[in-house]
C-alpha cells in the first residue's frame, strides 16, 4: 500500500469529499479496480449482450498485453524518469515478428532473441541519454522512438508484410474453456518476475530509493545511474516482448501499429497510483490501471458513437481521471 | 566586439543560433551544388537558395511550424507545454474554411471566429494545466483527442477553398505585393522579401512589445519557481494563463497562415507538430521553466525546417552524382530524424558552456571582485 502524503491533521469537519480523496490517495490500486468494475457495470447495463465469453476473453487478453509495457513504464516512473519509446519499440518488434515469421512455424526463438536485443539496446540508449547525459527524458525518448519508427518503414517499405506463425498465434489467442485466453500463461511468467524485481530483489529496493531521493541513495552506496539505466533497459525489453505478443494477437502488423501504447501505458500506470515524482507506486496498481484503460475503450466501443464523438468522450474521461489522481500541489499551502 | 560575442555566448539562444547557422551554410552549399549539377555552373545556380522563389517557398510552407515552435517556447518558459498545439492549428484551419462556406459570411469573419476558437482552446488547456494543476503533458495529450474529435465533427473530409484574393498576397513576395511587373524596377530588391517573412517579423514585434511589460519578467519568475514568484507577489496561475492566451494568438496566426498556404481545409493534418515543436524548442536552447527566450524557438524551428530541406537536396545530389542511386522518402526521414537526435545531443555540449557561464555570473554576484568585474 503506498502510504505517501498521508496527512493526519486533527481535522474535525472532514467532509465526505476529503475522506474520499484520502481513500483515493491511499488505496490507489483498489480504487482502480473499483473504477474498472463501475465501467464494466455501465457497459453491461447499456448492452447486456456485452457479457459473453468472447468479450471477457478479449478484455483479459488486451489487459495482459497492456500490462506488460506498463510494467516497464512503472519501473521507469518509480526511478523518476519517463519512457515514451515503449509504443515505438512494440510496433518495431511486432513488425519484425511478422516480417521474420512469414506465417511459418519455427522462427520463435530467433525472433525472441532479436526482439529482446533490440528492446534492450533501445532501452540502453534511452537510459544513457536521459541519465548519463542528462537530457529531458520525454524529449529524448520521443526522438529515439521517431528513429525506431522510421526503421520500421525502411524495413517494410510501408506495406503489410508477413504474418505471425500459426503456432505462436494460437498460443496467444486460443481460449481455455472458451473464456481464458492462453496469453495468461505468458502473464503468469512475466508478472511474477516483475513482482519479484520490484518487491523482493535488491534492484527493486534500490529503485525505490533512487526515485525517492537520488542524492541520499548515492550517499548510501547505491549506484544511481546504473539503476536508472537498468530500469530503461528492462522497460525496453518488456515492451519488445509485448510487441511480439501483440503481433501474435493481430496476426499481421503494419508500421506504428502499437504507437498508442506509449500514452496508454503511461496513463494506466498513473491511474494505478505511480506518480511522476518517482519513488512510489506498485505493479498491482499498474495492472488494475491497464484493466481500467481496456474497459474504458470497451465501454466506448459499446456506446458505438462515431469516431469523433468517441475521441471527445475519451478526452473528457481522461481529464476526469487525471483530476481525480494526479493534481499537483497548490502553491499556497 | 570580443566582449559582445562573450555576452552573446552567455545567452540561451547561443546553442540554437550556432546550430541554425551551421545548417544554413550546409543548406546553401548543398542546394547550390545540387542545382549546379543539373543546370551547369553559374553564380545564380550556386546561390540557388537565395533565389526569390526558393526563399518564398521555404518561408511559405514552414511559417506555421515556426510560429507553433515560438508558442511552445513561450509555454516552456513558464514551465508548461502543449502537445495538442498541432491539432489546434488544424482546428483554426477547419474553422477558417467552414464558417464562410456554411454560413455565407465574409472570409474575414471566419478568421475572427477561428482566432477566438484558438484563444478558447488555449484557455481550456491553460485551465487544465495551470488552474487544475494537471501534468501538462498528459492533459494536453488528452486534449489532442478532444480537438481531433471537434475537427472531424466540423469537417469530416478534406474540402473547401479560399478566394484567390486572400491567398495570393500571402504566397507572393513584397515586390509582387506592390504590383509585380508594373512596379518600378529599382524596387526589384524587394523580391527577396517574402510576405510570410513579414508576418513572422510582425508577430515577433508584437511579442517584443509584450515582453517589455512587467509580464516579460513575471514569465521568468514563475518559470523558475512558482513558490518564490508567489511569495514575491506574482500570481503564478494568472501569468501561466496569460502565457497560454498569447500562445493562442500564435496558434491562431499559424492556423491562418496554414489556411492561406494550402488554400483548403484538412481536419487531420499537422498532428505531429505538437511533438516536433517541443524537440525544436529544446534544440533551440530552451530549458524546463525559466531558462531560454523566444528567439530559441525561432532558431530551433528554423533548424528543423532547414534540416529537412538539406536532407532532401542531399539525396537529390547523391542521385545525380551516382547514376542509378535512388532511395525512398523513408530513408530521407530516417536521416533527418537521426540528425535531429544529434542536434539534441549537441545541446549538451553547449548547455555545459551555459551552465559554466551561469555559475560564473553567480560568483560575480557574490564576490564582486575585479576578476569578475565584467
Amino acid at each position: 500500500m503506498p502510504s505517501k502524503n498521508m496527512t493526519f491533521e486533527p481535522n474535525a469537519n472532514k467532509d465526505f469529499f476529503s475522506k474520499l480523496n484520502l481513500f483515493v490517495q491511499t488505496h490507489t490500486a483498489l480504487m482502480a479496480v473499483i473504477i474498472a468494475a463501475i465501467l464494466y457495470i455501465i457497459t453491461i447495463i447499456i448492452n447486456p449482450k456485452g457479457m459473453n465469453t468472447v468479450a471477457i476473453g478479449n478484455i483479459i487478453l488486451l489487459t495482459v498485453i497492456l500490462s506488460i509495457p506498463a510494467a516497464g513504464q512503472t519501473m521507469v516512473l518509480i526511478s523518476g524518469g519517463m519512457d515514451f519509446s515503449v509504443g515505438a519499440i512494440m510496433s518495431a518488434t511486432a513488425v519484425l515478428t511478422t516480417y521474420t515469421m512469414k506465417g511459418e512455424n519455427g522462427h520463435f526463438l530467433t525472433v525472441l532473441i532479436i526482439s529482446l536485443a533490440i528492446g534492450a539496446f533501445v532501452g540502453f540508449l534511452n537510459g544513457v541519454c536521459c541519465v548519463k547525459i542528462g537530457l529531458p527524458a520525454m524529449i529524448v525518448t520521443m526522438a529515439i522512438s521517431n528513429i525506431v519508427t522510421r526503421m520500421q518503414y525502411i524495413l517494410t517499405q510501408g506495406v503489410l508484410s508477413g504474418k505471425a506463425s500459426p503456432l505462436f498465434s494460437s498460443t496467444v489467442k486460443f481460449k481455455l474453456f472458451g473464456v481464458v485466453p492462453h496469453i495468461v500463461v505468458y502473464a503468469l511468467i512475466i508478472w511474477p518476475i516483475v513482482f519479484y524485481l520490484l518487491k523482493r530483489s535488491r534492484f527493486g529496493k534500490q529503485l525505490y530509493m533512487v526515485g525517492n531521493n537520488a542524492n541520499a541513495a548515492r550517499l548510501n552506496g547505491v549506484r544511481v545511474t546504473k539503476i536508472q539505466v537498468l530500469s530503461y533497459v528492462f522497460s525496453g525489453m518488456l515492451a519488445a516482448f509485448a510487441g511480439m505478443l501483440g503481433a501474435a494477437y493481430m496476426s499481421t502488423a503494419r508500421c506504428q501499429i502499437f504507437d498508442d501504447y506509449a500514452y496508454q501505458s503511461l496513463i494506466a500506470v498513473i491511474i494505478g497510483g505511480t506518480t511522476f515524482a518517482g519513488g512510489s507506486g506498485s505493479y498491482e496498481g499498474s495492472i488494475a490501471g491497464s484493466l481500467v484503460m481496456i474497459l474504458l475503450s470497451n465501454l466506448l466501443t459499446t456506446l458505438n458513437p462515431t469516431q469523433p464523438v468517441r475521441n471527445v468522450l475519451n478526452a473528457a474521461i481522461l481529464i476526469l481521471l487525471l483530476v481525480l489522481y494526479n493534481r499537483g500541489k497548490a502553491v499556497r499551502q | 566586439m570580443k566582449e559582445s560575442f562573450a555576452r552573446f555566448r552567455r545567452k540561451p539562444a547561443f546553442t540554437g543560433c550556432m546550430l541554425f547557422l551551421v545548417v544554413l551554410i550546409l543548406n546553401i552549399g548543398i542546394q547550390g551544388w545540387s542545382t549546379c549539377l543539373s543546370n551547369g555552373v553559374s553564380v545564380g545556380n550556386i546561390l540557388s537558395f537565395f533565389q526569390p522563389s526558393a526563399l518564398k517557398s521555404i518561408f511559405m510552407t514552414n511559417l506555421p511550424f515556426i510560429l507553433v515552435t515560438v508558442g511552445q517556447a513561450l509555454l516552456l518558459l513558464v514551465g508548461q507545454m502543449d502537445v495538442s498545439i498541432g491539432v489546434q492549428i488544424a482546428l483554426v484551419n477547419v474553422i477558417c474554411i467552414m464558417v464562410p462556406q456554411e454560413w455565407g459570411v465574409p472570409v474575414w469573419v471566419g478568421w475572427i471566429i477561428a482566432m477566438l476558437a484558438a484563444f478558447g482552446i488555449s484557455a481550456l488547456c491553460g485551465a487544465c494545466c495551470a488552474v487544475l494543476r494537471l501534468p501538462a503533458l498528459l492533459a494536453s495529450y488528452a486534449l489532442t483527442y478532444l480537438v481531433n474529435g471537434i475537427n472531424v465533427l466540423i469537417m469530416n473530409v478534406p474540402q473547401g477553398s479560399v478566394p484567390k484574393a486572400y491567398w495570393k498576397p500571402y504566397q507572393s513576395t513584397l515586390f509582387g505585393l506592390i504590383g509585380g511587373k508594373d512596379a518600378p524596377q529599382f524596387l526589384k530588391f524587394l523580391d527577396y522579401i517574402p510576405v510570410p517573412a513579414l508576418v513572422l517579423a510582425a508577430v515577433l514585434l508584437i511579442w517584443y512589445f509584450i515582453s517589455r511589460r512587467p509580464f516579460g519578467k513575471h514569465i521568468y519568475a514563475v518559470g523558475t519557481s512558482q513558490r518564490n514568484a508567489f511569495a514575491a507577489g506574482i500570481s503564478p496561475v494568472k501569468v501561466q494563463m496569460k502565457a497560454f492566451l498569447i500562445k493562442g494568438f500564435f496558434v491562431g496566426v499559424a492556423g491562418i497562415c496554414l489556411t492561406l498556404m494550402s488554400a483548403s481545409g484538412n481536419p487531420l493534418q499537422c498532428e505531429e507538430y505538437g511533438i516536433k515543436s517541443l524537440s525544436a524548442a529544446i534544440i533551440g536552447g530552451m530549458g524546463w521553466g525559466g531558462w531560454g527566450s523566444i528567439s530559441c524557438g525561432v532558431f530551433g524551428g528554423g533548424f528543423l525546417v532547414l534540416i529537412q530541406n538539406t536532407v532532401y537536396y542531399f539525396f537529390t545530389l547523391l542521385s545525380k552524382i551516382f547514376v542509378g542511386f535512388s532511395v525512398t522518402s523513408y530513408w530521407q526521414n530516417f536521416v533527418s530524424d537521426i540528425i535531429i537526435f544529434g542536434g539534441l545531443l549537441m545541446t549538451i555540449v553547449t548547455a555545459k558552456e551555459q551552465r559554466k557561464t551561469l555559475q560564473q555570473g553567480l560568483k560575480a554576484q557574490f564576490r564582486r571582485g575585479e576578476k569578475y568585474a565584467k
